[in-house]
């Protein structure tokens, strides 16, 4: 079977749902971007931020304000949905209710007019994948809301020619334990037929544990793209730095006091970023709870502290302590000792983060 | 407390019941009398206080030759108008009801609520203004007494009541299953008649029966905009009513008009409540 992916180049699209009023407001403003073949992408980022108008924007539902979509390099701008060759599961189980299970998952296949012994082994392998080889003559709507969201989802799947697999938070009526293994199955699939994935989400767990490659999005914005790991090392924002981790990421006001150092009150810290230009400026420090050590003398880049909770974790426990007004927080393993009261906290100066204007510096 | 409030329920249901069923008992015994048992004395029950006759139905299908009324004739003709009429609004009011909760329209201030509106409010207005113009209307291009003529002017008396409910019906269908079916492959008109209509079968039912109903039992427009030519079932029955009122045959002949109303409303109430009214998605 001939294989047809793409490489999707977004260019310059941006897109606002009210376009002729004098002053619009962008639901996506100007972004340009690529997917590449048969990567896996998370698109992260609380809801209304314009993940699904992007996902839309690809499977041409909406037609971006302006830019232009390229499959392969060719221009798709203009193109329908149906002759777009892209597969899109929505957040709620979308079913034809009057056929059955099997009938539902041959239908996009049908539409395309594959031969009969091909439907039948693409959905018999599909059904499989998703265990729903049992209910295949079954009629769709009698199947409860996970079941039916794996037939959304398998209806995504069933073709193989696919530019790419648009999820729009697609596992948020399954159970917990189905979640996990569809998550697997999902990557399995991509490794397998190398189909693009692109899944739309606002659980960080979710992306992380998904994709290669994670989209952070905030109010029509793309805040950072990249791995897992950058994201949570090194985040490009604050917005970043609160909304993946857990607990959040530590941020503290403080003032740039020399070329690599900043004071909060009037402890100094030290860091690895170059601030010259920003002397005497306000900043933010941002600093992982994980990265935060525990010290046993005061030395640079400790700063001391009032402990104020600890909450185990099971597998860690978090430290909950006050410097003046200021909240830090600080996973420590379960297994050290935690002095009471009060205790010093060691910054490593790779790990801070300083962001001016609420951008990495 | 509890009980009190039993005894009301069951007493005004009761009071209900007997209220709509006690015109039809009356209708039925009235229909199997004759002229002795009508007008000598006050009769209820057959065989103890009169000799049921089949004289009042016999009467509908003899030819007016023979004395008859021959209701046969109207009848068919109800048939042909109220279903060519309602299938030809159905069909219209689906479409302008689907193009209406998926397109935005926009003409000056008009916007998709004021066409749905527009809709309506040709059954808002009270049928006598509209007499006249559809009277000059037929008489125009011809259509007088005829049975096209009632045709179209109930396709305007009925498609309203078909986008109305098919409106709202759509409106109620996530946007998601058209995308879905665009996503999959088909072209907008596959999406709407391979997808969206097998999942709006019963709006279309229940939009079905409502044009049945009210194109059946228009007396008015039936009255005005037809004279020797073509009658139907409910003139006919009202002209049935003359000096001496044939109450056996008029009796016979109300039961005969009211009864596809009956199987209409039986099938439907068992189609709905198998419960395939509900939801599609989720």
């Amino acid at each position: 079977m001939e294989v047809r992916m793409a490489k999707i180049d977004l260019s310059n699209i941006s897109h606002t749902y009210n376009p002729l009023e004098s002053k619009p407001t962008y639901a996506l403003n100007p972004f340009s971007m690529t997917w590449e073949n048969g990567k896996r992408y998370a698109i992260l980022g609380p809801s209304g931020c314009g993940k699904t108008t992007m996902l839309n924007i690809v499977s041409g539902l909406v037609r971006p304000s302006k830019g232009e979509i390229l499959f392969d390099e060719t221009p798709v701008t203009d193109l329908k949905t149906e002759d777009r060759n892209i597969a899109q599961v929505f957040q709620f189980p979308v079913i034809y209710n009057t056929m059955t299970v099997y009938d539902n998952l041959a239908f996009p296949l049908r539409c395309r007019e594959f031969t009969k012994e091909k439907i039948e082994e693409r959905v018999k392998e599909v059904s499989d994948t998703l265990n729903l080889s049992s209910f295949l003559s079954s009629p769709a709507r009698k199947l409860t809301a996970d079941q039916k969201q794996l037939i959304s989802l398998g209806r995504g799947l069933v073709r193989e020619d696919v530019a790419a697999v648009l999820m729009d938070e697609p596992l948020t009526v399954i159970d917990p334990d189905l979640k996990f293994r569809l998550r697997r199955n999902l990557k399995e699939i991509n490794e397998q037929y190398k189909t693009t994935l692109v899944y739309v989400t606002h659980d960080q767990n979710e992306a992380m544990t998904f994709a290669e490659n994670i989209i952070v999005m905030d109010q029509g914005e793309i805040v950072q793209v990249g791995l897992p790991k950058d994201l949570f090392e090194r985040p490009k924002t604050t917005f970043v730095g609160y909304f993946i981790g857990s607990p959040a990421m530590n941020i503290f006001s403080s003032t740039v006091s020399s070329d690599h150092e900043v004071k909060i009150y009037d402890t100094i810290f030290k860091t690895n970023s170059n601030l010259r230009n920003l002397k005497d400026k306000n900043v933010k420090l941002g600093i992982r709870s994980e990265f935060i050590e525990l010290a046993n003398k005061e030395k640079n880049n400790t700063v001391k502290i009032k402990l104020t909770r600890v909450e185990d974790f099971g597998n860690f426990k978090l430290l909950t302590g006050k410097m003046g007004d200021l909240v830090i927080k600080s996973k420590v393993e379960r297994e050290k000792p935690i002095p009471d009261g009060e205790l010093n906290l060691y910054f490593p100066p790779e790990k801070c983060c300083v962001y001016s204007d609420e951008k990495l510096v | 407390m509890t009980k009190l409030y039993t005894f009301l329920k069951y007493f005004f249901i009761s009071f209900w019941t007997v209220f709509v069923v006690a015109p039809f008992l009356w209708a039925v015994s009235t229909s199997f009398k004759d002229f002795q048992s009508v007008n000598s004395k006050v009769t209820y029950i057959p065989w103890l206080d009169f000799e049921p006759t089949l004289e009042g139905w016999r009467v509908l299908i003899k030819s007016p030759a023979k004395g008859g009324v021959d209701i046969v004739e109207p009848y068919f003709n109800s048939i042909f108008v109220t279903c060519t009429a309602s299938l030809i609004s159905i069909v219209l009011g689906t479409l302008a009801a689907y193009a209406l909760s998926r397109f935005t329209f926009k003409a000056g201030f008009v916007r998709n609520n004021d066409i749905t509106f527009f809709f309506i409010s040709q059954r808002i207005m009270p049928p006598i203004v509209l007499s006249i113009p559809f009277f000059i209307f037929l008489s125009t291009i011809g259509l007088l007494d005829s049975l096209l003529g009632l045709v179209v002017v109930y396709i305007v008396l009925l498609m309203p009541i078909a986008v109305w409910i098919m409106v709202d019906f759509f409106n109620r269908v996530p946007k998601e299953l058209d995308e879905t079916a665009l996503i999959d492959g088909c072209n907008p008109y596959q999406a709407f008649y391979k997808v969206v209509l097998p999942n709006s079968i019963p709006g279309l039912i229940v939009a079905g029966m409502f044009c049945i109903i009210f194109g059946w039992i228009d007396f008015f427009f039936a009255f005005i905009l037809t004279f020797t030519e073509v009658q139907l079932l409910p003139v006919k029955v009202v002209a049935l009513n003359s000096s001496i009122t044939p109450w056996w045959s008029l009796s016979a002949s109300a039961l005969v008009s009211v009864a596809p109303l009956i199987i209409v409303a039986f099938v439907v109430e068992r189609y709905l409540s198998k419960g395939n009214l509900s939801g599609a998605l989720k």
